[in-house]
């Protein structure tokens, strides 16, 4: 053992009380903004709701192409294929109602590999109708690579009805749970927190509604759903250590005792997002498809909910200090 | 320390048992991932019944059952969810539309014998349906294959359709077709008298190759004792002549056959009868497929149909096992390098864990889908934070001086608070979600759930067994192997 190492530690401080003001500014502007995103949305009157809604909550049918490509995919352009789909006629079956194609939608995916097309709710022969009109400029297609969906309206606002109800049944559960291991303090800053990040990462998916006609899907909700409950159990581990230096750090002031915790803390979060994100942005970047906009989503509400536990949580608890002290 | 050893060789079992069921028992994937069509269906309220309950959709659940046991599709799935939906899965099926007919028809199933002197025109009517099936199956092929359909000879159709009083002027070549199909329809059920027997009588239906040629194909059928008697004087009114007995779904001709001159005297009595002529494997299974099914007592609407690849099922497959195992890769290397000793023993505790979560999956059964696949990766997150909590512990406690062994306690125990609020408060959501979310959510939550009770003991309890059990050798108890050197106050040696 060398005798001269000095007694240093390189553990993190963060002397968070002294800048809250600009913790507060940082996250009062980043929802504000995201706000902006749900209400621009809203106003629009092409999508009149707070988020793009998809396929899922819309009704309607997706098809799916797999392109097969060889060495190099054809090159493609999405316009190509939706004035070929959009000038299509269906054949008619029984006294249905012919769908009206002006409004379908094409997105080229992975590079052009594979083909989504997103069109009023079609039956199997007009389905098939419709890929045998676009084969000649897409195809060929890779045999089994593709998926039809069609979801009838009524699904979707039944999967976010029952959704909703059990986010608020979820919520309320923890919220319970906090203020009986903790206090209603603490419950309540768990929730404002909870509710900065699943905002900001709506208000990030508004503006990509907005921006690059992104739709949110069922799997938006979920991962929705998942930030939700990765931002309670980062905040919690916060609070709990602010709570073990209230009970032993003897005479400090909350303040003092919300720097320390979150100090001592701070190397478990950024790890603990670290390893989260790793997996995420392996998803992201090799994940396909599929998965895309979902880990993009999560990786989103992963940096947002270490935010909220680290700087906005433990700030907020310093507002119930008492004004002598400050 | 004996205490110790015991616990490592209670996890050392757990694992090879977990690993040996796993190896046994395959895992069950969704449809997204191995391809196959998933249909919804919603029961809709009908005369009397003005709300959907329980009892209702027991009843069609149990007709539906029987008419999808019927579609022979290996692993499908009929599951009730919320009050008044059916969902079917129907794994490797690329062709959903079979599955709607035979899921939407509200079928009203009945025998009935064909009027006297109506033979000639019964049997022109069917041949001119046989022909105009037959063209309009070809015109479909041809348009498969990118092929312009023929011209129809409109001249020999004009006759025919004056016969039947059709006309459809403007109409394409196909809708004439159609339109000549389901006017035949019409007429044929002109020449039949009402029914006197209907599925209500029908106990079962079965199909068997022909013992003299398997690749033709008879379905049987047997009645209850009402039907039997009803069916013997059916048959005996038609027996021998060349009257036939027709079988109606929903007023449409399903199925006609003709009754041999030996059941003159008492018609097909005993309740059990053959239907034979024509038949391959599959159109045998489709005719017994549409008896068994019997009536709805409500009818269905087909609202959601999702169709998936098998190709595009095992690329996602593929690439979502990379990307998962590439992260989690990358996360072993951040734990050795961050936790040293401690970090390596993490990640074997995770590669526990990991095991442990899959052999629940085969046992429960969980289906693994995409979101729970992304939801068991985020349970791994939840892992791995568990142990950079204790770590971190133990870190403090050295730091402050302590010594090895009493660190690792003092860390394990120290960070028992904040794991348990951690984990229980996800546990609470998953809860809810589970019990009252549907589908996608359901099966997020499903995996997520089981990760977190996982992970609450792979991090108490295995984590802390191994660590101790290494400690056991002298070797390997030096604080250099948990923390930098320069770390340590350096008074403590």
């Amino acid at each position: 053992m060398a005798m001269s190492t000095p007694n240093t530690t390189v553990v993190l401080r963060l002397p968070l009380s002294a800048s809250r003001g600009r913790v507060w500014l940082v996250s009062g502007l980043t929802m504000l903004v995201a706000l902006g995103g749900l209400i621009s949305c809203w106003l629009n009157p092409d999508i009149a709701a707070p988020l793009r809604p998809g396929l899922d909550f819309t009704g309607g049918t997706q098809i799916q192409l797999e392109r097969d490509c060889g060495e190099s995919c054809r090159d493609l352009k999405s316009i190509a294929v939706s004035s070929i789909v959009q000038s299509l006629s269906l054949p008619v079956e029984e006294d249905d109602p012919v769908p009206n194609l002006r409004s379908a939608r094409v997105q080229l995916l992975d590079g052009g590999q594979s083909l989504v097309q997103r069109v009023p709710t079609l039956t199997a022969a007009q389905g098939q109708a419709l890929i045998a009109a676009v084969e000649p400029i897409a195809g060929p297609f890779v045999a089994g690579g593709q998926s039809v969906d069609t979801i009838g309206p009524s699904l979707g606002r039944q999967l976010l009805r029952s959704t909703l109800i059990s986010l608020v049944v979820a919520f309320s559960g923890i919220a319970l749970y906090i203020s009986f291991r903790y206090d209603g303090r603490y419950a309540f800053l768990a929730l404002v927190a909870l509710a900065h990040d699943v905002l900001i990462v709506s208000g990030v998916f508004a503006w990509l509604g907005l921006l690059m006609q992104l739709e949110v899907d069922s799997l938006f909700a979920v991962a929705l759903l998942t930030i939700a409950g990765y931002s309670v159990n980062d905040t919690v581990v916060v609070f709990d250590r602010i709570r073990e230096r209230a009970r032993d750090g003897a005479g400090l002031g909350l303040s003092e005792q919300v720097d320390q915790a979150v100090s001592a803390t701070l190397t478990r979060t950024l790890y603990t997002s670290g390893t989260t994100l790793l997996p995420l942005l392996a998803l992201i970047f090799f994940g396909g498809a599929t998965l895309y906009w979902f880990a993009i989503a999560l990786a989103l509400g992963v940096v947002v909910g270490s935010w909220s536990s680290i700087a906005l949580a433990p700030s907020l608890l310093t507002l119930w200090e008492p004004r002598a002290e400050v | 320390m004996a205490r110790y050893q015991g616990w490592f060789a209670f996890v050392l079992a757990l694992a090879i048992a977990a690993g040996m069921f796993l190896i046994r028992t395959p895992l069950q994937l969704g449809l997204d991932l191995r391809g196959g069509s998933q249909l919804t269906v919603q029961v809709q309220p009908a005369g009397d019944v003005k709300v959907v309950g329980d009892r209702e959709m027991e009843a069609v659940k149990a007709v539906l059952d029987r008419r999808v046991n019927g579609l022979g599709v290996a692993e499908s799935t009929l599951q009730t969810v919320g009050t008044d939906q059916l969902v079917l899965q129907l794994p490797g099926e690329q062709d959903p539309t079979a599955a709607a007919r035979v899921l939407g028809d509200t079928a009203l199933l009945e025998f009935r014998a064909q009027r006297e002197g109506t033979e000639a025109e019964f049997r022109s009517l069917r041949q001119l349906q046989s022909q105009a099936r037959a063209i309009l199956q070809l015109r479909k092929d041809q348009r498969r294959r990118g092929e312009t359909p023929d011209e129809l000879n409109l001249e020999d159709l004009k006759d025919v359709q004056e016969s039947l009083g059709l006309n459809a002027d403007g109409a394409s070549d196909d809708e004439l077709l159609q339109a000549l199909l389901d006017q035949a329809d019409d007429e044929l059920l002109t020449l039949l008298n009402p029914a006197q027997l209907t599925g209500k009588q029908l106990v079962t239906a079965g199909r068997q190759p022909l013992q003299n040629n398997p690749n033709s194909w008879e379905v049987t059928l047997n009645f209850d004792a009402e039907g039997a008697e009803a069916f013997a004087d059916l048959t005996q009114s038609i027996a021998g002549s060349d009257r036939l007995l027709a079988i109606t779904l929903d007023n449409k001709l399903i199925s006609a056959a003709s009754v041999g001159p030996q059941f003159k005297s008492a018609g097909i009595s005993g309740g059990a009868a053959t239907i034979s002529g024509n038949f391959d494997a599959e159109t045998a299974r489709e005719l017994e497929v549409k008896l068994r099914g019997g009536s709805l007592p409500l009818p269905v609407e087909v609202v959601e149909v999702r169709t998936i690849g098998p190709t595009l099922g095992a690329e996602n497959i593929r690439r979502s096992l990379m990307a998962a195992l590439s992260g989690l890769a990358l996360v072993a290397v951040f734990m050795v390098v961050a936790y040293r000793l401690p970090g390596a023993v993490a990640v074997a505790a995770l590669s526990l864990y990991a095991l442990f979560n899959l052999s629940v999956y085969a046992l429960i059964p969980v289906t693994l889908t995409l979101p729970g696949i992304a939801g068991f990766i985020l349970s791994i997150g939840m892992a791995v934070d568990a142990n950079v909590l204790i770590f971190e512990r133990i870190k403090d406690e050295l730091r402050r001086g302590n010594t090895l062994i009493r660190s690792i306690d003092t860390g394990f125990s120290e960070a028992f608070s904040s794991i348990l609020d951690g984990h229980l408060t996800t546990l609470i959501s998953c809860a809810a979600l589970f019990f009252l979310g549907t589908g996608l959510v359901k099966g997020f939550a499903a995996t997520l759930g089981i990760g977190v009770l996982l992970s609450l003991f792979t991090a108490l309890t295995c984590t802390r067994t191994l660590l101790r059990f290494l400690m056991g050798y002298a070797g390997l108890r030096r604080p250099t192997y948990f923390i930098a050197q320069g770390q340590r106050p350096s008074t403590i040696p």
